[in-house]
């Protein structure tokens, strides 16, 4: 694969979310980590880059949790769509978090730790 | 460089309109027109602002309008940014004037999405976030605003009463604006017990789906001064942008693209955020108002929530913020909405906001972005006596 492509992608960064990581590129320049998905080096624009995988723990930022499910969600209980800073990694993603029923249950801060892709419901988090 | 100037202004009122898209859109563009003063054929382009045409069964916006106001000839633009669509569209127009490329154009925003019901325009508004990290992963659009919300809550300690007065306020002030979608006063209390949508954010936090559409003609100010009628001057324009996904921004608590078009703005305009009587901003949500007024400059950070409390915001404060009703009470056709918040800047300047008027303002901003602030704009703008 060349150092920048689109292609594939995206299935890389699923198929490491299937294996809880999370699929990171560290620029070869300056050392910048973005999610697999972003191209060019946000910081410095470079073009070469090494494909990291780092293991999808860390902890939550923010989350919701939705009273009406939106379309696609409505099989669901009861969800929080959360964003969490991977550890050790100066990195976001955001995920899926099933189970969560009041906001009581999910203080920020808490570990939450990448459960797989699920095609209907995207990343999947589960609480450590 | 050409100046640039609004020489009229027309809206429809907003809510859920029973026209189509199309009806809706000829109306503003027709008020707009009458409003100037000008003939048809004055019009040299046309920029039109919609996201969900496809819902009503339109889209290639622009031809088929400017074919409807007998103008096939006149070329027109489609232009699409989410809820931002009608400034980003503004800005368009308003560099082809400012360029020298037309004398005079319109500039109409329209948006028809109250037929398809609650259900499917939440699943229409979700496909305007980074989909594969968002709305994919189960976030609604009010779940997006909500999250921002909880990380500006924990970072300033602000509260849910503090959402609520944003709310409060605006809807006071969408009484006096006959066009608003939802004239009703609430209190904090009406508020804080309004069902949770998405928590921390409740029902009245959030704004309308609306129907509308809104239309200003533009042109140089050599065009404005033989017409005779009254202006007003287009002095500040910006663009910025923000990572598409919540989870790109460094700190959750602002909007980066407002930062970066408000600085270019006010370089443009040569004033500061001090200098600005009052300002139309992209309240879809109360927590997007409080986050608007500290990347605007009008509060430091952290502290809107406090000076939104002692009035600062009301239409007699400090700052006045969405005189109109915002789009938390006026309402939020999204395509419309960032041309109806310049709509109520010339009304305002030209003597035609009635009670709404804030006395003694000369300068005044217009902010709107698209979804969570991925496209933002401001617009700077003075009256001319
Ligand atoms: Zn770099």
């Amino acid at each position: 694969m060349k150092n920048v492509t689109s292609i594939g992608v995206r299935e890389k960064f699923i198929s490491s979310a299937q294996n809880s990581k999370i699929l990171a590129r560290k620029c070869k320049d300056c050392n910048t980590i973005m999610l697999a998905t972003i191209l060019y080096c946000e910081k410095c624009h470079g073009k070469k880059f090494n494909l990291i995988e780092y293991p999808g723990k860390g902890y939550v930022d923010t989350f919701t949790i939705h009273t009406v499910p939106p379309e696609g969600f409505e099989d669901v209980e009861s969800y929080a769509w959360v964003v969490f800073t991977v550890d050790d990694v100066l990195l976001r993603a955001s995920g899926f978090l099933p189970g969560i029923k009041k906001p009581s249950d999910l203080p920020i801060g808490s570990e939450v730790e990448v459960n797989g892709f699920d095609k209907k419901h995207g990343l999947v988090l589960k609480k450590i | 460089m050409e100046s640039v100037c609004i020489l009229g202004a027309g809206s429809t009122k907003y809510g859920k309109l029973d026209e189509s898209i199309i009806e809706i859109a000829l109306t503003a563009s027709v008020d707009a027109i009458e409003s100037a003063g000008i003939s048809p054929e004055d019009i040299k382009a046309g920029y039109i602002s919609n996201v969900f045409g496809v819902a009503d069964k339109q889209v290639h916006m622009a031809p088929v309008i400017m074919s409807n106001l007998g103008l096939s000839h006149v070329p027109g633009l489609t232009i699409e940014s989410a809820c931002g669509s009608g400034s980003v569209m503004f800005r368009e127009a308003f560099a082809n004037i400012r360029a020298g490329f037309y004398d005079c154009v319109l500039a109409l925003g329209v948006e028809k999405v109250t037929h398809t019901g609650t259900n499917q325009s939440t699943t229409l508004f979700s496909y305007c976030s980074d989909f594969f990290y968002e709305g994919g992963n189960g976030a609604s659009f009010p779940g997006l605003f909500a999250s921002i919300a909880r990380a500006y809550m924990t970072k300033y300690k602000a509260d849910e009463e503090d959402l609520a007065n944003v709310a409060v306020k605006n809807h006071e002030n969408g009484l006096l604006n006959p066009k608003a979608h939802v004239r009703k006063r609430i209190t904090v209390e009406d508020v804080l017990n309004s069902p949770v949508v998405a928590s921390p954010l409740k029902l009245y936090d959030c704004c309308p789906f609306s129907d509308g559409a809104s239309a200003v003609i533009l042109c140089n100010e050599k065009f404005a001064k033989k017409s005779g009628k009254p202006y007003i001057k287009v002095i500040g324009s910006g663009r910025g942008g923000s990572p598409a996904a919540v989870q790109g921004r460094k700190d959750i608590s602002t909007i980066p693209g407002t930062v970066i078009a408000a600085d270019q703005a006010y370089k443009m305009a040569g004033i500061s955020p001090h200098d600005v009587n009052f300002a139309e901003v992209h309240d879809c949500f109360t927590i997007a108002e409080i986050i608007d007024v500290e990347d605007l400059g009008f509060f430091q950070k952290g502290k809107a929530a406090s000076e939104i409390r002692d009035g600062a915001t009301s239409r007699k404060g400090r700052i006045p913020i969405n005189p109109s009703g915002g789009l938390k009470s006026k309402g939020h056709p999204i395509g419309a909405t960032g041309i109806g918040q310049i709509v109520e800047v010339f009304e305002q300047f030209t003597g035609q906001a009635g009670e709404r008027t804030i006395k003694n303002a000369e300068i005044a901003l217009t902010h709107n972005f698209g979804a969570t602030g991925a496209s933002a704009a401001v617009h700077i703008f003075k009256k001319v006596n």
